[in-house]
């Protein structure tokens, strides 16, 4: 039995560190069969965009969902400063751009543009393999 | 006269290692573990390089693929006279654009024969649906197309230069 207490421990301990990004489960990001597995969190600036059903208290928000930008402004200088930041410890920067499916894709444009205003001109588009 | 019987000294207790207390911390761990975890699918990427962020004066040796998304999700190849309606909605569970995904596959592998990099450019209607962009993203990921240019991410100012 404590073996298989020892067993289930291990399993959960490596399960919870293979989750890379945080994931706010408020965006379902759409599904996409040939994407690939995530490298690592290093250089990676999280930006989620939400669908019109939680976009109420901001439609672009930093990564814990919290934090909600005031204005694209404001967007490209968080993205300018993480860029500094993944750049000093040389990593090079990318957008993790965590939007909806179902949000419109002037959205997630302003969100590219933002990035793309603060230099950082390589996007990860998230998706799922499925939602089921 | 009394016998001095000779007190023996008890036999010294060997350290012995209890190992309750690791089982016990083993268990809260285990509980604790069971509590927090959530069984979810961990999220994938889609990696591309958006040259239009980061213009070039150079001009590409091949030609472009045109492929524009409108707000209802069709998928059409080329603009101007030469525009044609790919595909109007995915297939199956895989989300294939089966058309799209025949011309990709064409213009993919031409591009290779002549030593050149597939470029991609993509326009999107506003009101277009961010997962139909994404079975585009999804298909050019399949061909290992990983240059995109969103043709309308160019502000007026960048237009007018």
């Amino acid at each position: 039995m404590i073996d298989m207490v020892f067993l289930l421990l291990i399993f959960f301990i490596v399960n919870a560190t293979l989750i890379i990004v945080e994931m706010d489960k408020r965006v379902t990001v759409p599904i996409a069969k040939h994407s690939d597995r995530q490298d690592g969190k290093m250089g990676r600036i999280v930006i989620n965009v939400y669908g019109d059903k939680h976009a109420g208290e901001g439609r672009f928000r930093m990564a814990d969902g919290k934090k909600a930008f005031a204005d694209d402004e404001d967007m490209i200088d968080f993205i300018k400063k993480q860029k500094e930041l993944w750049e000093d410890k040389g990593q090079k920067p990318r957008l993790h751009l965590r939007a909806d499916e179902g949000v419109h894709f002037t959205y997630v444009r302003r969100a590219i543009r933002a990035a793309a205003t603060a230099g950082v001109n390589e996007v990860i588009f998230v998706s799922l393999w499925t939602h089921s | 006269m009394a016998r001095h019987r000779r007190v023996q000294a008890p036999e010294e207790d060997k350290p012995l290692l209890s190992i309750s207390p690791l089982i016990d911390i083993c268990f809260l761990l285990l509980i604790y573990f069971l509590v927090t975890t959530t069984i979810k699918q961990k999220e994938r990427d889609n990696n591309m390089m958006l040259p239009s962020a980061a213009p070039t004066d150079t001009q590409p040796d091949i030609q472009p693929l045109f492929i524009k998304v409108n707000e209802q999700g069709h998928i059409y190849a080329n603009v101007g006279a030469a525009q044609e309606l790919l595909d109007r909605d995915v297939v199956g569970k895989e989300r294939m654009l089966p058309m799209l995904d025949q011309r990709l596959d064409t213009y993919a592998a031409s591009a290779r024969l002549g030593n050149d990099q597939p470029l991609v450019q993509i326009y999107v209607e506003g009101k277009a649906m961010h997962q139909r962009v994404v079975d585009v993203l999804n298909l050019l990921a399949k061909y290992e197309i990983n240059t995109v240019t969103f043709t309308d991410l160019l502000t007026e100012d960048q237009l007018n230069d």
